[in-house]
């Protein structure tokens, strides 16, 4: 194939990339300097204001504060359940696969249909979720799930790893699937416990997959929007605010473009330093592998 | 000639592209060869599709040579992305907007047409459309009424032999005698619109003037003053009483309005826009409107909030404003508002309309009371609307209203420049 052909075929690709991502991140990047409002044609320049007042407010501040807090959850519980969940139903028997097929179903659904859905489970008086609470006897545990704000984040977090928990599972299971069943064969003969096992045989070959999964888990709840915009929308007092709500906020409610786009840069940034750290532990795990 | 074919198919290809973005870019606001032409009306009232549309085939009927091609976005999308799509003129001849922050926004961009030689105007209840004036000009009429203020259920008034209170104690001890009969007093929705809406009512007469927030977003007055601080207070005592339903940050809309429905709940915290959507959810329902009233009789100045919204105005940069003016005259005549609101259950700002359902008479009603233009409306950006309903939020968390409105007020202070 020539060198023609080759841009021939990438171009559609290289057009709409260019359309939809390259040319809006760099637009974002002039606005972030700007005080336009988003409707007006003109604006001022206000230099580097807007990255100054995003870093000097108290909003933002939060924002990042529990975005930090929703990934580190989401990331570790999320892991833990996915790899739990692969290492029962790794083996392919009916039963399994059948259940595999179940846990990955909340995934297929749109995150906005899961936000409302569980909005309804979690309403305090008419939620199916106190509503079984009580009736087991367990009132003492009923809560105002998504209106405490001491637990809302936590919350919407369960949501967001009820749905994707199933999703990196099957990365797991992918990943045992590969590793030879004769090491486990000979790690049996030599007299190993299951868990000795799974710490020197299992989990060594099932590196790679796990920092897919992290790394994976990692963006998208860093990234997390819908769900919480859906369920929430920051509330409440801000106890589940993120920044990608914050600066939707900015935008579209306030029409502060200037400053949101300061906001989305800012946030760009984290997440591309993110992404460099994972991908340099992505390495670091396949070579290890 | 491979060469050649791979020309002929890159421009192909390019072609292609072009024919599908500039399609999706394409003007819907256009005039045809058969001489007709075609506006835009753009809105977010997704539920008046039906009845806007019987109105628009009346009015093409009366204008054969335009046509009306109704577009609608949900609320939601409408703040977001109805400011890009009217700025370029593509659509929106005829446009509504929300008052507050996005009227400001647009206006401020220049995007609505002078309607203040407009002969229609006089249709309108000159004091309800004063929201869509600036500067000594008409830029946009409010269509719609609604008064933001607690909807009751008169049978259990009735029943307990209740009367809307006419001062603040009075309130305390309705809320009292219907919890003490194992009634929720008030459901509150304090997940979304409840601090919005219940807001509105406790603090008119805690600070009788029209512009309080407008000087707390100047900077000359503060949440942290007499006015806002009691306001949190007396929503923390009807927290603490418990005359809110349990739970009540954790309850959105829709579970609100079912607990009233079902009688579970004497009050709704919402507005007479519910009034339809509950009668036709429970037939058997019998409502009314009130208002808390926070201070003594003597002391109460206001006995309402109102809100005159769906902003209709005409696109400054519409090809056809001759065209879009004539259409929003259409709408503007009172037999055409009569039968908007008698289909669509909202209540309308003009004069001389004819209310056929009980809801809207309900609301009809306080058309002579003595009404405030909604405070929360007057708070023009939207982060220290979000600061000041995020602070009941607060209060009804557990903090104290002094903490709550310091920590609002340090929020606004960092919009203040």
């Amino acid at each position: 194939m020539n060198r023609k052909t080759l841009w021939f075929f990438m171009l559609p690709g290289l057009l709409l990339y260019t359309g939809l991502f390259i040319y809006p991140a760099l637009s974002g990047l002039f606005y972030s300097f700007t005080n336009w409002d988003g409707v007006s044609t003109s604006y001022d320049f206000v230099g580097i204001s807007n990255y100054k007042d995003s870093f000097d407010s108290i909003v933002f501040r939060k924002a990042f504060f529990n975005n930090v807090k929703f990934m580190l959850t989401v990331v570790i519980i999320q892991t833990i359940v996915s790899l739990i969940l692969a290492l029962i139903l790794a083996k392919n028997t009916r039963t399994r696969v059948f259940l595999r097929a179940l846990y990955f179903f909340p995934a297929i659904l749109s995150s906005v249909s899961v936000g409302l859905i569980w909005s309804f489970i979690y309403d305090p008086s008419l939620g199916l979720l106190n509503t079984a609470l009580t009736s087991g006897g367990l009132e003492q545990f009923t809560a105002s799930w998504t209106g405490d704000a001491n637990i809302a984040l936590y919350a919407i977090a369960f949501v967001q790893i009820w749905a994707h928990a199933g999703q990196m599972m099957i990365v797991f299971i992918a990943g045992l699937h590969a590793i030879p069943e004769e090491l486990m064969e000979a790690a049996r003969i030599d007299g190993a416990t299951r868990f000795q096992i799974f710490r020197k045989v299992t989990w060594p070959l099932l590196a790679p997959s796990a920092t897919i999964v992290v790394s994976y888990t990692t963006i998208q709840s860093f990234k997390a929007f819908d769900l919480i915009f859906v369920m929430t929308d920051g509330g409440p007092n801000y106890a589940t605010e993120i920044l990608t709500t914050y600066i939707y906020h900015l935008a579209f409610s306030n029409y502060s473009f200037g400053l949101a786009s300061a906001g989305s840069m800012i946030f760009l940034v984290l997440l591309g330093l993110l992404t460099m750290a994972q991908f340099k532990a992505l390495r670091r795990g396949g070579a290890n592998g | 000639m491979k060469n050649m074919k791979m020309k002929s198919s890159l421009v192909l290809a390019l072609t292609l592209l072009l024919t599908v973005f500039l399609s999706a870019c394409g003007n819907s606001s256009d005039s045809s060869a058969d001489g007709k032409v075609t506006i835009s009306f753009l809105h977010w009232r997704g539920e008046d599709t039906q009845a806007f549309q019987k109105i628009i085939d009346q009015f093409e009927t009366k204008n054969p040579n335009i046509k009306v091609d109704m577009q609608t976005l949900t609320s939601d999308q409408y703040q977001s992305t109805a400011q890009a799509k009217l700025t370029d003129g593509s659509v929106g001849d005829v446009f509504a907007s929300f008052p507050g922050a996005q009227y400001a926004a647009l206006s401020k961009a220049g995007l609505y047409t002078d309607l203040t030689n407009e002969s229609f105007l006089k249709n309108y209840n000159a004091d309800l459309i004063d929201v869509g004036a600036k500067d000594g000009k008409q830029w946009a009429v409010p269509y719609q009424l609604v008064y933001n203020q607690p909807i009751y259920n008169t049978e259990i008034f009735k029943k307990y032999n209740l009367t809307p209170p006419t001062d603040w104690d009075g309130f305390l001890k309705l809320c009292a005698t219907l919890k003490q009969n194992g009634i929720i007093p008030i459901a509150f929705a304090g997940a979304d619109i409840g601090p919005g809406q219940f807001m509105n009512t406790m603090v008119m007469n805690n600070e009788p003037s029209e512009d309080i927030f407008t000087k707390v977003e100047a900077g000359q007055a503060k949440l942290t003053d007499e006015f806002w601080v009691k306001t949190l207070t007396q929503f923390k005592e009807l927290n603490d009483n418990g005359y809110f339903q349990e739970n009540s940050l954790g309850t959105k809309d829709a579970a609100a309005g079912a607990l009233f429905i079902q009688g579970k709940a004497a009050m709704l915290a919402s507005g007479s826009y519910q009034l339809a959507q509950n009668a036709k959810q429970n037939p058997e329902l019998k409502q009314a409107l009130l208002a808390p009233i926070t201070v003594s009789a003597d002391q109460a100045k206001y006995e309402g909030v109102h809100t005159s919204t769906f902003m209709l105005g005409v696109n400054s940069r519409s090809k056809h404003p001759t065209e879009a003016k004539k259409f929003l005259e259409f709408l503007s005549q009172p037999d055409v508002a009569s039968q908007y609101a008698n289909e669509t259950g909202q209540n309308v700002t003009l004069k001389d309309i004819k209310y056929d359902s009980p809801e809207l008479n309900i609301a009809g009603d306080w058309a002579d009371k003595k009404t405030l233009f909604q405070p929360r409306f007057t708070i023009l950006n939207s982060e220290n609307q979000k600061a000041v309903t995020n602070s009941i939020q607060a209060v009804l968390g557990g903090a104290a209203p002094e903490q709550a409105a310091q920590d609002a007020q340090a929020i606004i202070d960092q919009q203040i420049k």
